[in-house]
């Protein structure tokens, strides 16, 4: 019978049930002893990510990591972005790092558009042979992260404040940035990646031709570099302006990078076929916008009349406090001299009368800064281009040049000319694609500044005066 | 050379582009102003390096962007070609300023007007960096001089590198004479 034979089955198989049951445990230790079954050890990642503000998370690999621990990156965690414009717009704390940090993130972002093999035209796969080679694209992505991340390696304390005057002849960040790129301590960490990084291409893209005068650059090169420090889509631009904009809660310096980022192409030069970095037409009113928010935050922010004079006492506090009156070039003493140091030395200096740098610090650390007299307008300017100067000039005449400082920003830069891919696949030069572009303003300005004591008298001085100083010139200059 | 002198100069050569029918946008006023430092030996004191379309000097950029803003230049567009960059009427009064200056360099700024006026910005990208490479590698032949253009601007074909090759040692050899 079919269901007694499956009775006496069942009975039969029931010892070696039992067995089974109590080999269990047993081959449960030997399957866990077998090494591709034991539990995982905690093994080191190999990709981080950081929160950030402005990106949400930042991405980077362990080599990447390196670079960030090295001791010139942590510095940065040590230089204010925006030196003392905390003093004016008091959420406008955040250092060097994070922004470098940003940099790097952006930088991958825009590389792997712009090389992605669907936005890529075969003209320019002719003649940027890299773009179609796997190895060469790794190896160049590689540089170009490193060297964003190394951008701003030699900034001095608070940043841009007065480098000319407080450095040696000769010397600036960006040659300080290189000396770090090429030093001993860096080197080793381009040596052991694989494959290992040439250190003239890291330089080479960190800083473009512009300050890496030395070095030649292939069209390939030039591209890289303006991906980092380009003045139309430059991601160190889009990091600071975004950044800046958040932490000083100034709104005009945001801008839709994420469309302007995926819309970034190298295209032929319209004129003359050179591949160069453009923008697809869709993307051309981000960049519109980028450049407009370039414009509003540098006259909100980074010429605001105070923080231009704060600069100022700042530098000549340094002149004063600082021996000889200049920062060290040499790698080991510029890395040991941050913000802190600074800070540390202009509060002792203005709680110390008679201590180095004691007015001047008194004037950052009591607000008792000068006050502005005169500022570049259009008006003056139409009526003569040196206006700002003859008043100086005149000024100083009247009041002595202690109680007066001169500020200038010259107006420089361009990039407003790039490649338009137009939805017909033409390309269009940018100027003759939107007219927005050429009516973005040069951005300048020039400050004169009284001491607080003088500024009611100057004022009522100016105001006499202004119009015969700025019209006694016309002398023949030959 | 003062800047006063230099922002006269200027504007001097992009008038004297404009009336040899040049629609005088950036590239012109660089690659103008190249040849005439260069090739002319007037003082202007640019850096030059090989960049877009050939020498390039970020002084002259930053230069011709502050003389926007000092009303010397207006920035009109021309369509199709891009935006050009026209004398304004208050940099007449700075070339009457410094007329012995433009007086002393006119020559040599016809010769360059003359010279260039006519190219467009991709014959003036080869001409530039035609000079560039000969005032670099002043030893090297007529085909090392090209070839070495071509590998330096790969977009640019190994035979109009060695016709813009030709083309400057024949406008260095003008240059000679109407100096001699």
């Amino acid at each position: 019978m079919v269901t007694g034979c499956a009775q006496s089955k069942g009975v039969a198989t029931l010892p070696l049930v039992l067995d089974i049951i109590c080999l269990l445990p047993m081959l449960y230790i030997i399957h866990k002893a077998m090494p591709e079954n034991a539990a995982p050890k905690k093994v080191s990642k190999y990709h981080h990510e950081l929160r950030d503000p402005v990106h949400i998370f930042v991405h980077f690999d362990s080599d990447e990591r390196k670079v960030v621990n090295s001791r010139p990156l942590q510095r940065l965690r040590y230089i204010h972005q925006l030196a003392l414009s905390y003093l004016i717009y008091p959420g406008a704390t955040h250092r060097r790092f994070e922004h470098c940090l940003g940099v790097m993130e952006l930088a991958g972002r825009v590389f792997d558009v712009v090389t992605s093999q669907e936005n890529v035209t075969d003209r320019i796969r002719e003649s940027l042979p890299q773009i179609k080679e796997p190895n060469e694209l790794h190896y160049w992505r590689r540089v170009l992260r490193m060297a964003a991340l190394c951008h701003d390696v030699g900034h001095l304390p608070f940043s841009h404040a007065a480098e000319r005057e407080l450095l040696p002849s000769g010397w600036n960040h960006e040659r300080l940035t290189q000396e770090i790129i090429y030093s001993q301590e860096m080197q080793e960490i381009w040596m052991r990646l694989t494959p290992p990084l040439r250190t003239d291409d890291i330089v080479k893209v960190a800083l473009g031709p512009a300050k890496a005068k030395s070095l030649k650059f292939s069209v390939w090169e030039t591209i890289l570099s303006e991906i980092i420090v380009g003045d139309a889509f430059g991601v160190d631009r889009i990091d600071y302006l975004l950044r800046d904009s958040h932490h000083t809660g100034v709104a005009y310096g945001k801008f839709d990078h994420h469309r302007l980022i995926d819309t970034l192409r190298i295209l032929p030069s319209p004129d003359t076929d050179e591949p160069a970095l453009g923008v697809e037409e869709g993307g051309l009113q981000s960049a519109e916008a980028l450049l407009w928010a370039r414009y509003l935050i540098y006259m909100q922010v980074y010429l605001h009349p105070v923080r231009r004079i704060y600069d100022i006492h700042l530098r000549d506090f340094l002149k004063a406090w600082l021996d000889k009156g200049r920062f060290l070039t040499n790698i080991e003493a510029h890395l040991r001299m941050t913000d802190n140091e600074v800070t540390s030395g202009l509060l002792a200096a203005a709680r110390r009368k008679g201590s180095a740098g004691h007015d001047p610090a008194c004037r950052i650390v009591k607000r008792g800064h000068f006050r502005k007299l005169y500022e570049r307008n259009p008006l003056d300017v139409q009526e003569n281009s040196e206006a700002a100067s003859v008043i100086f000039e005149a000024a100083e005449r009247e009041f002595g040049s202690a109680n007066l400082r001169f500020n200038q920003y010259p107006a420089k830069g361009g990039g407003h000319d790039f490649p338009v891919l137009q939805s017909d696949n033409r390309i269009a030069r940018s100027g003759s694609a939107s007219t927005v572009l050429l009516n973005v303003p040069p951005i300048t300005t020039e400050f004169i500044f009284v001491t607080p004591e003088k500024r009611d008298k100057a004022v009522a001085w100016l105001e006499s005066n202004r119009e015969s100083i700025i019209k006694r010139r016309g002398r023949k200059n030959g | 050379m003062d800047r006063l002198k230099k922002t006269a100069l200027l504007t001097a050569l992009a008038e004297n582009l404009r009336k040899k029918g040049c629609w005088c946008g950036e590239t012109h006023l660089q690659k103008a102003t190249y040849f005439l430092q260069a090739l002319e030996k007037v003082p202007v004191g640019f850096d030059f390096i090989l960049y877009k379309h050939g020498p390039f000097s970020f002084e002259l950029r930053d230069e011709l962007t502050a003389m926007r803003a000092d009303g010397l230049f207006d920035l009109n567009q021309q369509w199709p070609y891009g935006p050009t960059l026209i004398p304004t009427p208050k940099s007449k009064l700075l070339r009457q300023q410094c007329s012995k200056t433009l007086q002393k360099y006119k020559r040599q700024l016809n010769f360059v007007s003359d010279q260039l006026g006519k190219q467009n910005v991709s014959e003036l990208e080869k001409l530039a960096t035609a000079l560039y490479i000969r005032i670099e590698a002043s030893s090297k032949t007529e085909t090392q001089r090209a070839k070495y253009l071509h590998s330096l601007k790969p977009h640019v074909s190994l035979d109009d590198s060695l016709e813009a090759v030709k083309t400057v040692d024949g406008i260095v050899k003008l240059a000679k004479s109407a100096s001699a």
